[in-house]
């Protein structure tokens, strides 16, 4: 058994599996407020990313300036979507809801499409490409960049669930109703979750827009990232992080012995194992209230 | 759309393209192409003094939506049809064996379509996967003197059909040369490679074939740079174009090679042509960036193809040109470039591929140099699989 080599094979894993929690908190937030699996995370981070550019290489602005104003810009979407779609569907059944995500990621797609075309773009961080070295182990720059960035928007979320603001946000999670009859302005609420929502899309966006080019396939991210999601609890940021670290490293070093054995494909099959395992036997995740149960 | 004669109805071609989903890298440009060809034939009087036409439809890559798109247009009196999608094309093949229409299906499709004696009316001119494959295996015999006894040659591939369809060929051939084989799958979208890439460094292959798209290869390239391998080892597939190269970085790409079937680059005469008598006059079927793509340079020589058959069966059969003349059309290219743009092809009613030329270049950080001719290795071993699987179709 080759330790180094598996070790660097966990690591990396790691790594890509807090990226996905990257993606994953977006999801978790907007859930929080709604009940609510919001389908179009993948065509938020999308936009996310393709704003970003627009701002840098359209309009000449450093990434610097480009990046939080890309935030400010999501944060206005988020909000516009709840005000316009979201609003009109209070009181309708949670399907209905799920739906219009799946409806909002569609158009998303389709719109991105057709202003900025099926061409891939890159994101040009300036990360370097060359290995961190831990001993033996090559560690990539960049996946350690967007894990930290994941840590740190962690950390961030955290202490704002303990603001005023936040401290309403979470009680719309426990029961919208109650709230509403206190004065909490319910569709402020989901509106906000909605914003933060687009601003986590944007980080996620950029951060694998650098890693893979900013095109459509920047949408195809829900699965896995509704799989950590899943795993962790669909409404805990906690779940979310550590759901991602734990994905990530069975991916990465589960596959390692069973693609020989299975001729290959044995990641996707990992991940759907651990999303079928999680809906049936931990509906609620690792770290989710244990209402969220099986209807 | 093309046609500025107003003459007698034209001679069309249902393009059912995937322009919305996952073949977008490529069918803006190859589209584009064969829009821009249409209309240069039309300026220059047609094909048998009637226009030549392109319909261009969207299937999103979902096989009922080209049913329906080749259903339309055959109604519309369409019978040579381009889908540029593998799913689609399988999803079509059968019904146009069934309707006597020429499907063209260059690049994408069932590999054993090039035995004419089974698939009468499917046409993938060009190089099919496995005779691509066979070509990059015949280039790195070449760099080890004809001997590839000790050789490690690893291959990463998206592992669904496109990446699959040349592992059989890979196997085969690892036992005829003596190489050892190293598979690296990675799942779709290719957005994680890194366990796959940490084995490489491991395994330490001489030389890796890639069979991945767009941002994929972005990311491998990354990865070996992470991992120290040096680029020059990487081989792809003929999907990666320029965007590929802008978005790698054009000086960190230096040393990657690709295996092409067509002539990369804006010198060739035939875009040249087309640059100055429609882009020049603002007549151009799309932006002037997309005629600078190596797909845009596909679709010139995919479109040049398919218009010459349409004359030669003009020729001989006369107008109208119809299904079964536009085949003998078809089975009459001898030694044609495509307007220079490829190898030579040769039709006939037996080999629908025409020959399966591709060149191995390499990107020297500004261009793409070639690193062989055209070449077509292991004629035998190709067309022995092919007779394999084109003699269980319909079972």
């Amino acid at each position: 058994m080759d330790w180094v080599f598996l070790s660097e094979l966990a690591i990396n894993g790691a790594l890509t599996g807090l990226l996905y929690s990257l993606f994953a908190i977006g999801l978790v937030l907007v859930y929080k407020a709604s009940s609510v699996p919001n389908l179009a995370q993948g065509g938020l981070t999308m936009v996310g990313a393709y704003v970003v550019l627009a701002l840098a290489r359209d309009l000449g602005m450093p990434l610097w300036l480009a990046i939080p104003l890309a935030a400010v810009v999501m944060f206005g979407l988020g909000f516009g979507i709840e005000r316009v779609a979201l609003r009109r569907l209070a009181g309708r059944p949670v399907v209905m809801i799920l739906m219009l995500t799946l409806g909002l990621d569609i158009f998303l797609r389709g719109t991105t499409l057709a202003i900025s075309g099926g061409t891939s773009r890159s994101m040009e961080l300036g990360v370097s490409y060359e290995p961190l070295l831990l001993g033996d182990i090559f560690i990539s720059r960049i996946h350690l960049v967007g894990a930290g960035v994941a840590l740190a928007l962690f950390v961030a979320f955290i202490v704002f669930f303990r603001t005023r603001t936040g401290i309403k946000l979470r009680a719309i999670a426990d029961d919208y109703m109650a709230s509403w009859s206190v004065g909490i302005s319910v569709e402020r609420g989901v509106g906000l979750s909605w914003a933060l929502a687009s601003v986590v899309a944007v980080a996620a966006g950029v951060i694998w827009g650098e890693i893979q080019g900013v095109d459509q396939a920047l949408s195809l991210l829900l699965l896995k990232g509704l799989t950590v999601a899943v795993l962790g609890g669909l409404d805990s940021i906690l779940g979310a992080i550590v759901a991602g670290i734990i994905l990530g490293v069975i991916e990465n070093v589960g596959a390692e012995f069973l693609d020989p054995l299975v001729g290959g494909g044995s990641r996707e099959l990992i991940v759907a194992a651990v999303l079928i395992l999680t809906v049936m036997i931990r509906p609620h995740g690792l770290f989710g209230r244990h209402d969220i149960e099986r209807v | 759309m093309a046609g500025t004669l107003a003459l007698a109805e034209p001679f069309k071609v249902g393009v059912c393209y995937d322009l919305s989903k996952a073949y977008t890298f490529a069918t803006p440009q190859v589209s584009q192409a064969a829009m821009d060809v249409a209309k240069l034939i039309n300026m220059q009087g047609g094909i048998g003094g009637e226009p030549v036409e392109v319909i261009v439809r969207d299937h999103g890559n979902e096989p009922q939506r080209g049913i329906e798109c080749y259903s339309r247009l055959s109604r519309e009196g369409v019978f040579v049809f381009d889908t540029l999608s593998t799913p689609v094309s399988l999803a079509i093949l059968p019904r146009a064996m069934e309707d006597g229409r020429i499907l063209m299906q260059s690049l994408v499709g069932r590999g054993d379509a090039v035995d004419g004696t089974v698939f009468e009316w499917v046409y993938p001119v060009g190089p099919t996967y496995w005779g691509q494959m066979a070509n990059d295996i015949g280039y790195i015999k070449q760099l080890h003197d004809d001997d590839l006894s000790d050789v490690k040659i690893g291959y990463i591939y998206f592992d669904y059909p496109f990446g699959q369809e040349p592992i059989e060929i890979l196997k085969t051939l690892s036992q005829k040369e003596g190489f050892e084989l190293l598979l690296y799958p990675v799942p779709l979208p290719g957005s994680d490679q890194s366990g796959a890439w940490s084995k490489m460094r491991r395994d330490n292959p001489d030389h890796v074939i890639s069979w991945m798209l767009g941002g994929a290869h972005v990311v491998a390239s990354k990865e070996m740079q992470r991992n120290r391998i040096p680029m020059d080892k990487y081989i792809s597939v003929n999907w990666l174009n320029e965007v590929d190269i802008a978005n790698i970085g054009a000086e960190a790409a230096t040393g990657l090679k690709r295996g092409t079937n067509v002539v990369g680059g804006q010198d060739v005469p035939l875009r040249l042509e087309i640059i100055n008598k429609l882009y020049d006059e603002g007549e151009g079927s799309g932006p002037l960036v997309n005629t600078q793509d190596v797909y845009y340079n596909t679709g010139l020589a995919m479109y040049s193809i398919i218009f010459e058959a349409a004359r030669r069966a003009a020729d001989l059969e006369g107008m109208p040109i119809t299904a079964e003349s536009y085949k003998k059309g078809l089975e009459s290219l001898e030694n044609y470039d495509a307007n220079g743009l490829m190898a030579p092809i040769t039709v006939t009613a037996e080999d629908h591929g025409g020959g399966g030329k591709t060149r191995i270049e390499m990107w020297d950080g500004e261009t793409w140099v070639p690193q062989t001719d055209w070449i077509a290795a292991y004629g035998e071993v190709v067309w022995d699989v092919v007779r394999e699987s084109s003699s269980k179709y319909g079972e």
